[in-house]
């Protein structure tokens, strides 16, 4: 309601032009200062469903149709009149930032932010670490559904989630179906400076009830870690013994989605990032759930996060169909919702004790 | 409201209906106006401002102009006697901020206040629909958001911004006359963020600049509604009957750092502490004209889910996020241009 409330070049100049009306016909495509953008699609068929005169008093029937002509419109701009244009070297040089800016990043992510070009580009990084650094040994893969939401279920370990990266990327390496896992990342990780934002954009989504309902209804696969923050900021002398799985909450979120459940076994993952301690009373200060104390952190600074070269193995299990036994209805039974969790967990510590004994050395 | 009360609800009628619009001065309240103008359905258009909204003589044939300044402490009485003599069937509201203001208390007697005196004059003549004006602002940036919100979320607001809780507070004034006025249908639209070549905002101004702050290692999704859409939804939800609060959000998100880049704007890195500190500094000596409040938008998520829109409404964005900062800008989209189906498709 401010006087400087209106654009006052954009307002009177031109006021007929977002409304330019459908029944004026389409602009000419070969005209210069017009575009029919690239949502300008409208199916042949749908012209023939318009009657050249519609029913006179069939207000109803006339409404349906301009709603359903509105929705298939795409508006139409003369650019050109609008832009205001800067000097010629003004411009190359604010084209030449763009197109700069925009290098190694896609104009268009996913619903939940995952950038292609960003996830492209740290593929060698995880490339290396899987085969390399990490030498992973993954097995059970042919559990994984070629499509069709499921829940990957696996314990946590390590400071950083490297755990939940060699899961996606063992997936989408050796899945016959290459197809994307997106894990849920606890807010300790999520909301890390500088971390949070590259996790979302190479796959990681916020842990929380809504986002992975909303995936699994979308049909993807999702890695849950139910341990949460007590997996990730387990010491060294747990090692492998899984903590307690939150409130169940992914139960209830299979029971409801009516997604089966993967167990997925990670061994490797507490000797990458071995927890000697954890200082707690410093951390609440800078918004972190503990600090860690490692072998190499801090002493070695920021490079001390980097992993030991342990060895890794990765057990996907056979999956779990809760649907199969239980109505969506039981996600409410809290007794029941606990007794499955605990259920898994148990299978789960069993996996991870299996292939732990399988591995052998750690470093080796 | 218990089945036995009788809802005694005045339908409105399919010809010859009354809308009366406060704040035609804004973008969406002139857009309305045209729409509704070439409209057979409205015989009459009622506008209530404090100026009469500029639009060419072609486009105000149904217009009728009443001078109303909603800072004025007894205005509900002169709205109600006017929606009265008028006819007015349809009230649309949205004489709100669009812009950030340092006349807080004239800000809370327009938007909070105001709208008390909108909504006891609906109460009073008992209007059959109601179409109130709101933002996605109002759930508030905050770290535990999902990153759809739906409508039921809480309207977290901000702790100390006085522009964003206003707003909040006029929801909530909206949502309590709904309720205790089961004759009115009410629809409240939370608009994201509207992006646009010819519209004129708070978040147009900020991306207008060559330099933009960039909360130092924070990169929150972003999501813009293109102005038409906009318009488009509002003439909807003012020609419908559905009701409750709907979120009116584009298509697509994009990370606020690749929005930057892709406008060709400068990021700055700074401090989230520093930076507020410095906003607040600045804010309280009247240099810049946002509060530091809204640099929270910058460090967490608030996105809106418009599901229920679709389904409700039948509003669905036909513009991309792309699509739209590419009009803001005034570009043409390259040929080549990806869609957001082929993204998540």
């Amino acid at each position: 309601m401010g006087p400087d409330d209106r654009d006052p070049e954009g307002d009177a100049a031109d006021p007929a032009v977002p409304d330019a009306g459908w029944s004026e016909g389409w602009p000419s495509e070969h005209d210069e200062d017009v575009y029919l953008g690239e949502e300008a699609v409208v199916p042949p068929g749908e012209y023939t469903h318009i009657p050249s005169r519609p029913h006179r008093n069939d207000d109803v029937e006339l409404r349906e149709l301009e709603r359903r002509v509105e929705s298939q419109r795409t508006p139409v701009y003369p650019i050109d009149a609008r832009r205001k244009r800067a000097p010629a070297s003004l411009e190359a040089l604010w084209e030449g930032w763009r197109k700069l800016a925009m290098s190694g990043r896609a104009d268009v992510v996913d619903d939940f932010g995952r950038d292609p070009r960003t996830t492209a580009r740290w593929e060698p990084l995880l490339e290396l670490l899987y085969t390399r650094w990490f030498r992973c040994h993954t097995t059970g893969l042919e559990h994984v559904p070629a499509h069709g939401p499921a829940l990957l279920v696996a314990n946590h370990a390590g400071t950083l989630p490297y755990d939940s990266a060699m899961i996606v990327h063992a997936v989408r390496r050796d899945h016959p179906a290459r197809r994307d896992v997106r894990p849920l990342i606890e807010d300790a990780i999520f909301h890390l400076p500088w971390l949070g934002p590259l996790v979302n954009r190479i796959g990681g989504v916020r842990a929380c009830p809504e986002n992975a309902e909303r995936l699994l209804q979308r049909g993807e696969l999702v890695a849950v870690f139910p341990e949460g923050v007590k997996g990730m900021g387990k010491l060294w002398r747990e090692r492998y013994r899984l903590q307690r799985f939150g409130r169940g909450g992914f139960v209830k979120l299979a029971l409801r989605s009516r997604a089966p459940l993967i167990p997925v076994a990670v061994v490797g993952a507490e000797e990458a990032v071995p927890m000697l301690g954890k200082v707690t009373w410093f951390a609440r200060s800078v918004g972190l759930p503990y600090v860690p104390i490692t072998p190499t952190f801090p002493w070695l600074g920021p490079a001390g996060l980097l992993p030991l070269p342990s060895r890794w193995s990765l057990r996907f299990g056979p999956p779990i169909d809760l649907a199969a036994q239980y109505g969506p209805e039981a996600a409410d039974d809290r007794l029941l919702v606990n007794r499955l969790a605990d259920q898994v967990r148990a299978q789960l510590q069993q996996m991870v004790d299996e292939a732990l004994a399988a591995r052998g050395s750690a470093y080796r | 409201m218990t089945q036995a009360a009788p809802r005694q609800r005045r339908i409105r009628p399919a010809r010859g209906r009354v809308a009366a619009i406060t704040g035609a001065c804004t973008y969406l309240g002139t857009e309305l106006c045209k729409r509704l103008d070439e409209d057979p359905r409205y015989d009459k258009i009622v506008v209530l401002d404090v100026r009469p909204p500029s639009l060419p003589a072609a486009a105000q044939s149904k217009l009728v102009f009443f001078n109303v300044d909603l800072t004025q402490p007894t205005v509900d009485d002169d709205l109600a006697v006017l929606l009265d003599r008028e006819g007015v069937d349809t009230v649309v509201h949205g004489a709100f901020l669009s812009h950030p203001t340092h006349a807080q208390e004239w800000a809370h007697e327009l938007e909070d206040v105001g709208t008390m005196h909108v909504l006891n004059a609906c109460a009073e003549v008992a209007t059959p629909r109601v179409v109130m004006v709101s933002t996605t602002l109002v759930y508030g940036a905050h770290p535990a958001n999902p990153n759809f919100l739906p409508e039921s979320a809480e309207l977290r607001g901000h702790r100390d911004s006085r522009f964003i809780n206003d707003k909040v507070r006029a929801e909530k004034q909206a949502l309590r006359f709904a309720r205790d006025n089961p004759g009115s249908r009410v629809a409240i639209l939370r608009f994201a963020p509207i992006l646009g070549p010819t519209v004129s905002n708070m978040f147009t101004r900020f991306l207008s600049r060559p330099v933009a702050p960039v909360m130092m290692g924070h990169d929150p999704l972003m999501q813009f509604v293109h102005e038409l859409d906009a318009a488009w939804a509002l003439q909807l939800a003012v020609d419908g009957d559905a009701e409750g609060p709907f979120n009116i959000v584009g298509k697509g998100v994009l990370p606020y750092t690749t929005v930057l880049a892709m406008m060709g704007r400068v990021p700055m890195p700074v401090p989230y502490l520093a930076a507020r500190q410095l906003f607040k500094a600045l804010w309280a000596t009247q240099v810049v004209r946002s509060p530091p409040s809204l640099l929270d938008f910058l460090l967490y998520l608030c996105v809106a889910d418009g599901e229920r829109a679709r389904r409700e409404l039948g509003f669905a964005p036909r513009l991309s996020i792309k699509r739209t900062i590419y009009d803001f800008l005034g570009l043409r989209p390259e040929d080549d241009a990806t869609d957001v189906a082929q993204a998540t498709g």
